[in-house]
């Protein structure tokens, strides 16, 4: 451990520790403009030199460049230093133009704090500025290269930490340009990171251009609640409305950086359409008269045998809070269970992953950075919870393997392995690995069931042809690998692949390895949701209750069937069928403008909340801002009303959870802090893992992460399918999400709607040649409910025997059944131009 | 001893200085009779000017509003069709404001400045909130040279890229020469 | 019992008089202060409402009377509401023994101009005085404000020191006149006014009274500038226009005071008794308006080393050495 002396202060630092890094360790803020934590140091633009007194050499070095050693004697106040910071700063000012007012990072902009705080204040440079040309770069980004002091931070990031090559250096010397050869969109999806990272004014948000200075923000930390990985944001608010989303440095979850998806998918909070007053049979009324229309309806389910016609719908993007206030309802008033997720396997998918999710096995999203093995197993991660490609990229440049065994056309920035197989063939693929990979020596140790469950494996000569080659390359890896780590899916999968995953990573681990184990998750709260969810309830439940007659009131708590049900004729159905339609919501749903009454809510950014990731984590957040109508609608545009007074328009919706406690019981409301109290006392009560689960004023930073309460969770399953039955010539047909356009909050972002593009259904080459069809051919594909249009995309990087459709906003995908759908592949017609 | 001859002295010299002032003119300027003439750099009522083309000098950077110890002035930037910010619309509540003068120091356009004209008093305080249009006027107040645009290096209908003041054309991107 | 009824009117009428010209003379004194003050400074003063101002009292006297009478939420509410009619009231029951002329006849009947000629009128005098302090000191601690705080010790601090310069400076008056009574001092000056032979006394008595009504230079219970207003900072309203009153009522007094122990009282020649009263008080007045009007405010130590170390001493080598000559 080396020691060090910092402007006469000692510190000792880890081996490879950079002097810039022990300085800051100290709290000494050495200026800097190449170097980032998440990037390194490649020591380009100079203004972090130092004096080095004493020590192995002498003289002014970058501190970004030189490992803290014994003996260092360092100086970063030296006058021959601070000289030469002084001077750097004056040259990268020379060409740097004169737009600071008309610049928005201005007030947030690292070359302005260090050129005010280095003293140049006074240009001596009288030659001619050089400019350059500025590009499109897409709907988010918005480029002004006259500003640029090339740091490079935007091309190693773009290029080396992310993985994609299309934004990067161009030209020479005093004229190296960034950016992209062509003008267009900037393919990454995490390209709003050159926003936070570059710093100056070259790459600024587009979507809040030239809407206000930071110091103007209410600043927040937040969370981003558009996948379940629960990243961590910096929200800034101004003039009552959500402006801007920022990455939060988190050193569990998201590291540095955050997707697009996360940081642009905020606009539904303060959009114009925002339903902001309650509607009781198309009347505005106030939220007093609608809860007391409310209870006049439940009057009539009053009596014990009657309150079982009322059922009441949670969903994923619910906080805590709410989804547990959804159940006490439910249960106080005796009505059905509340449903959270659509179909009943995704309930039991998702309760078995949470059952299985163990201290010792699970990882967060940053440790898998540091994995040699990773096996991703239905799971695409870009496109299910984005920021997982690039902690898999990470973990690729370290030298690791990933391997994705999945149906779909995976995409990753980074060469990987990907065995496309069906949703049968998949986990049989992922089996046969460790078959292959697990030394029989190791595996002696394993007691009964595990080893039942090794012997039951099937062998690599079991399965496809195609694959055996690739899957013995992989053995050999995985065979070397100290800390692997199995990612799975939850949503697409068959109702087994969850626990199986886990069962692999057990046999891992019993095998020797340091084994971790990581889920996606439909939605934010999908742990939580999954958590309270009783297994055999779901919206399909519902809606067969509602066919029988059985149910007659619903109350849909933030959740829009219409969205993510794929059925909706049946759903639209039932909706008609209903006496009473309760919808609570802070986006103006579809089905919100079916309801009866109508009940407005708060966002995250008004009333915080606490979301639990997918491994557990519970991440709770205060209020961003005290919520209205942003003053840009109040004052159509123009300057805000003229008129005083402290009440703040728009401000009736309340928190879900407040709203549903009015309809327990007759007692005195209680007040929002009170109220949280109680929920977390029948949260403990539900599942004893919420005992380890911190009031939301204690959650710490980087989250309380819990289990479920220990119990006799199966281990090793008997009974799993091997091999996948042929389809008789049949395409299974799979809604899949996309990283834009799919999910339901960042949809109604403006912004991303050119990300999200026009869907495509995606088919295999040889089944598309079977066919007839080619890439770019418009087809429609007859599904239960009708038929569905769209333009195909023909790859040969996916599974045989399937169509992938999107969930896309644009394309009523929604007219299939609730099980498995097989479409005959004369179904697909090919459709003219 | 000779203190207090001094201290007398002085007392003396004191007593008959205000003694002597009781036979002088007052000095005293009666304001509503006698207006007197203010210099051009008085600061009162706050304008916002254009520049010598005619066009807003605003740019709505938020300088001023975060300078003004009062915070009186509030505005909202926005962009128009040929690039150029402006402020969507710009507020100062005369009501709060102090007249200190230190957005007229921060602007960096020359945009906002401080007249002599100071009786603007109403009885309703909300006469004193003045938006846009009352602030906007005619001319270019004291400075009547400066057009941010042509030094700024922004594309605007001012000038494209390399035509502003002392500025070389633009670098061609897809060439190695240097 | 007739002449106990009529005796009793007399006095009630004398009492009704006194105190309304005291009034109407301690608004129009202020007005004079404004004015001559604004002409030592080479200002107009006030001159918009009515001729020359002169309708400026009775505009400030409404505005007083209208104004919200604040009572701050973590005063003492009694003594706070107590404390400026003390320094009002103290300064008004101080005129009972200041003789405005001999005597009238009316009807017969002998009417004394003063309203009691008490024996130990002084001492009267000195005992109001020294209650006046209390209203300070109260309205100081019961505002329970730092400003009001430091303003009312400064304030009693000041005024308990300055009463001893002020009574010993009067000793020497007492050996020349023999008596207490104020009427008796009056009459002892009826060949000469004792400034002429007391011109030491009446220095000392002039600075010392001018610090007991807290008057520039002496102003340091109010001290704008350092503590607000002192010890009524959080008076408003009346309250305040009783401090106020007190005030100048004491400024009247104490002009009244000099005229009759130093300038002969309402001894003159042509004019009527009262009124040459009255034109020594407001002479005495304009002398420390153009005081004010000159001089800067002490500091504390000053004010206290003046006081202990100059005023008090050269009072009792006064008292000597008028002891002694009045032996030889």
């Amino acid at each position: 451990m080396p020691t060090i002396i910092i402007d006469d202060r000692e510190i000792e630092v880890a081996p490879g520790t950079k002097v810039i890094e022990a300085a800051e360790q100290l709290g000494i803020m050495i200026p800097r403009f190449c170097y980032h934590p998440a990037l390194g140091s490649v020591g380009a633009c100079r203004v972090c030199a130092v004096k080095f007194l004493q020590g192995p050499f002498k003289g002014v070095q970058m501190s970004c460049m030189v490992d803290a050693q014994d003996d260092m004697v360092v100086s970063t106040t030296d006058k021959e230093a601070v000289a030469f910071r002084k001077y750097v700063i004056e040259c990268l000012m020379l060409h740097h133009p004169h737009d600071c007012p008309v610049c928005d990072a201005g007030g947030h902009c690292l070359l302005q704090d260090m050129t005010v705080s280095g003293g140049h204040g006074i240009r001596r440079y009288l030659g001619k500025k050089r400019t350059y040309p500025d590009q499109y770069l897409g709907p988010l980004i918005q480029h002004e290269m006259n500003r640029c002091i090339h740091c490079y931070r935007c091309s190693r990031f773009y290029q080396d930490f992310g993985g994609y090559h299309d934004l990067g250096a161009m030209q020479s010397a005093n004229q190296t340009y960034f950016g992209r050869f062509e003008e267009g969109i900037l393919e990454s999806p995490f390209s709003g990171n050159l926003i936070d990272i570059c710093p100056t004014g070259v790459y600024t948000d587009k979507p809040s251009r030239y809407f206000g200075r930071r110091w103007d923000y209410e600043r927040s930390p937040s969370l981003c609640i558009n996948c379940s990985l629960g990243c961590q944001t910096v929200v800034s608010c101004r003039y009552r409305k959500v402006v801007r989303q920022e990455a939060r440095l988190s050193e569990s979850v998201n590291g540095h950086f955050i997707c697009d998806r996360g940081r642009y998918g905020f606009f539904y909070n303060s959009l114009a359409q925002r339903p902001r007053s309650c509607i009781v049979d198309d009347q505005t009324t106030s939220v007093d008269q609608a809860l007391a229309a409310v209870k006049q309806k439940l009057e009539t389910f009053a009596d014990k045998d009657r309150a079982q016609a009322v059922a009441c719908a949670g969903s994923t993007r619910n906080s805590l809070e709410t989804l547990a206030m959804v159940k006490h309802v439910c249960q106080t008033n005796r009505w059905q269970p509340p449903a959270y997720f659509e179909d009943a396997a995704a309930t039991y998918k998702l309760k078995s992953a949470i059952s299985r999710l163990e201290p010792d096995l699970t990882v967060s999203l940053r440790e898998i950075e540091s994995a040699d093995f990773i096996a991703v197993l239905g799971a695409d991660p870009l496109n299910e919870a984005p920021m997982l490609a690039l902690a898999l990229r990470q973990a690729q440049r370290k030298g690791a393997t990933v391997a994705v065994f999945d149906p779909r056309p995976i995409f990753l920035p980074f060469e990987f392995k990907h065995l496309p197989a069906n949703l049968d063939m998949i986990q049989t693929d992922l089996g046969a690995l460790l078959n292959a990979a697990l030394e029989p020596a190791a595996l002696k140790k394993l007691d009964g069931s595990a080893r039942e469950f090794y012997a039951s494996l099937a062998t690599v000569k079991q399965i496809s042809a195609a694959r055996q080659a690739e899957i013995v390359a992989l053995a050999e890896l995985l065979k070397a690998s100290q800390r692997p780590i199995i990612v799975c899916g939850t949503e697409m999968v068959r109702r087994q692949t969850p626990a199986l995953a886990a069962d692999y990573a057990l046999l891992m681990q019993a095998a020797g390895k340091s084994v971790g184990l990581f889920y996606v998750m439909p939605g934010a709260n999908g742990f939580a949701a999954g958590l309270l969810a009783d297994e055999d309830v779901s919206v399909e439940t519902l809606i067969a209750g509602i066919e029988k007659g059985s149910i007659k009131m619903l109350i849909l708590v933030e959740s829009n069937p219409l969205w993510q049900f794929p059925d909706r004729h049946r759903l639209e159905q039932a909706l008609q069928q209903l006496e009473v339609l309760v919808v609570m919501d802070y986006i103006n749903s579809e089905v919100a403008q079916k309801a009866d009454i109508f009940l407005p809510t708060t966002t995250l950014y008004e009333t915080g909340g606490v979301y639990v990731n997918q491994e557990g984590r519970a991440q709770g957040v205060k209020p961003a801002y005290q919520g209205g109508i942003p003053i840009a609608q109040t004052g159509h545009g123009d300057h805000p009303p003229r008129v005083y007074g402290t009440e703040i328009p728009g401000a009736e919706p309340q928190a879900a959870w407040q709203l549903l406690a009015h309809l327990i019981g007759t007692g005195q409301p209680l007040t929002a802090e009170d109220l949280r109290a109680e929920i977390w006392q029948w949260l403990a009560k539900i599942d004893s893992g919420f005992k380890a689960l911190p009031c939301v004023a204690d959650i710490q930073p980087q989250g309380a992460r819990f289990f479920q309460a220990p119990h006799a969770a199966e281990r090793f399953l008997r009974e799993r399918p091997i091999g996948g039955a042929d389809n008789d010539g049949q395409l299974e047909v799979m809604a899949v999400e996309m990283t834009f356009g799919t999910e339901e909050l960042s949809a109604d972002s403006a912004c991303l709607k050119a990300l999200a593009g026009s869907p495509v259904i995606f088919m295999y080459s040889s089944d598309a040649k079977q066919l007839n069809l080619t890439d770019g051919d418009r087809v429609s594909v007859e599904l239960n409910g009708g038929a569905v249009e769209a333009r195909l995309q023909v790859t040969a990087n996916m599974a045989a025997g399937m169509l992938i459709i999107p969930r896309h906003k644009d394309l009523d995908w929604q007219k299939m059944n609730t099980d498995k759908t097989f479409v005959h592949k004369d179904q697909i017609r090919k459709l003219k131009d | 001893m000779n203190d207090a001859v001094e201290a007398v002295k002085a007392l003396a010299i004191g007593f008959a200085t205000t003694f002597k002032h009781l036979f002088r003119k007052p000095i005293t300027e009666e304001y509503p009779e006698y207006k007197r003439p203010l210099p051009a750099r008085s600061r009162a009522r706050i304008i916002l000017t254009r520049d010598p083309d005619g066009a807003e000098r605003c740019v709505a950077c938020y300088l001023c509003s975060a300078v003004c110890p009062v915070s009186c002035i509030s505005m909202q930037s926005a962009e128009n069709e040929d690039g150029r910010r402006y402020a969507q619309w710009f507020r100062i509540n005369f009501a709060r404001c102090i007249y200190c003068g230190l957005c007229e120091e921060a602007c960096p356009t020359s945009a906002i400045q401080l007249t002599p004209e100071f009786e603007n008093c109403e009885n309703d305080i909300l006469a004193l909130v003045y938006e846009k249009k009352n602030l906007l006027v005619d001319h270019q107040g004291k400075d009547k040279e400066y057009n941010y645009y042509k030094y700024a290096g922004v594309a605007t209908e001012v000038g494209k890229k390399g035509e502003h003041v002392k500025e070389e054309r633009p670098v061609n991107i897809k060439s190695n020469l240097p | 019992m007739l002449n106990w009824i009529v005796g009793f009117t007399i006095l009630i009428v004398k009492l009704g008089v006194v105190l309304l010209v005291l009034l109407l003379l301690a608004a129009y004194l202020v007005w004079l202060e404004r004015k001559f003050l604004a002409r030592l400074q080479i200002r107009y003063g006030p001159n918009r409402a009515g001729k020359f101002g002169l309708l400026q009292p009775i505009a400030d006297t409404i505005k007083m009377l209208t104004k919200e009478d604040i009572v701050p939420a973590a005063a003492d509410r009694f003594i706070f509401l107590l404390a400026p009619a003390v320094v009002a009231t103290t300064a008004l029951m101080m005129f009972a023994v200041v003789p405005f002329g001999s005597h009238l006849t009316l009807w017969g009947r002998q009417i004394p101009l003063v309203i009691t000629d008490l024996n130990v009128g002084l001492l009267y005098v000195f005992a109001l005085s020294s209650l006046g302090v209390y209203g300070v000191a109260m309205g100081g601690w019961a505002s329970n404000s730092k400003y009001s705080l430091l303003g009312g010790i400064r304030g009693a601090a000041q005024m308990i020191s300055y009463e001893l310069a002020l009574g010993l400076s009067l000793v020497p008056v007492v050996m020349l006149a023999g008596s207490f009574s104020i009427v008796d001092i009056v009459n002892a000056q009826a060949k000469y006014p004792f400034i002429i032979v007391q011109p030491f006394a009446f220095v000392i008595f002039m600075i010392s009274a001018m610090a007991e009504s807290k008057r520039i230079p002496f102003d340091l219970p109010e001290a704008e500038n350092e503590l607000g207003a002192g010890y009524h900072t959080e008076y408003s309203g009346i309250r305040f226009g009783l401090f106020f009153l007190g005030e100048y009522v004491h400024l009247q007094i104490l002009g009244a005071l000099v005229a009759v122990l130093f300038l002969g009282g309402w001894r003159g020649p042509i004019l009527p008794p009262p009124v040459w009263l009255f034109m020594k008080m407001i002479f005495v007045a304009l002398i420390m308006i153009w005081v004010r009007g000159t001089l800067p405010r002490l500091r504390y130590d000053q004010l206290m080393a003046l006081g202990w170390k100059v005023l008090i001493p050269l009072a009792l080598v006064n008292i000597m050495v008028t002891g002694a000559i009045l032996l030889i």
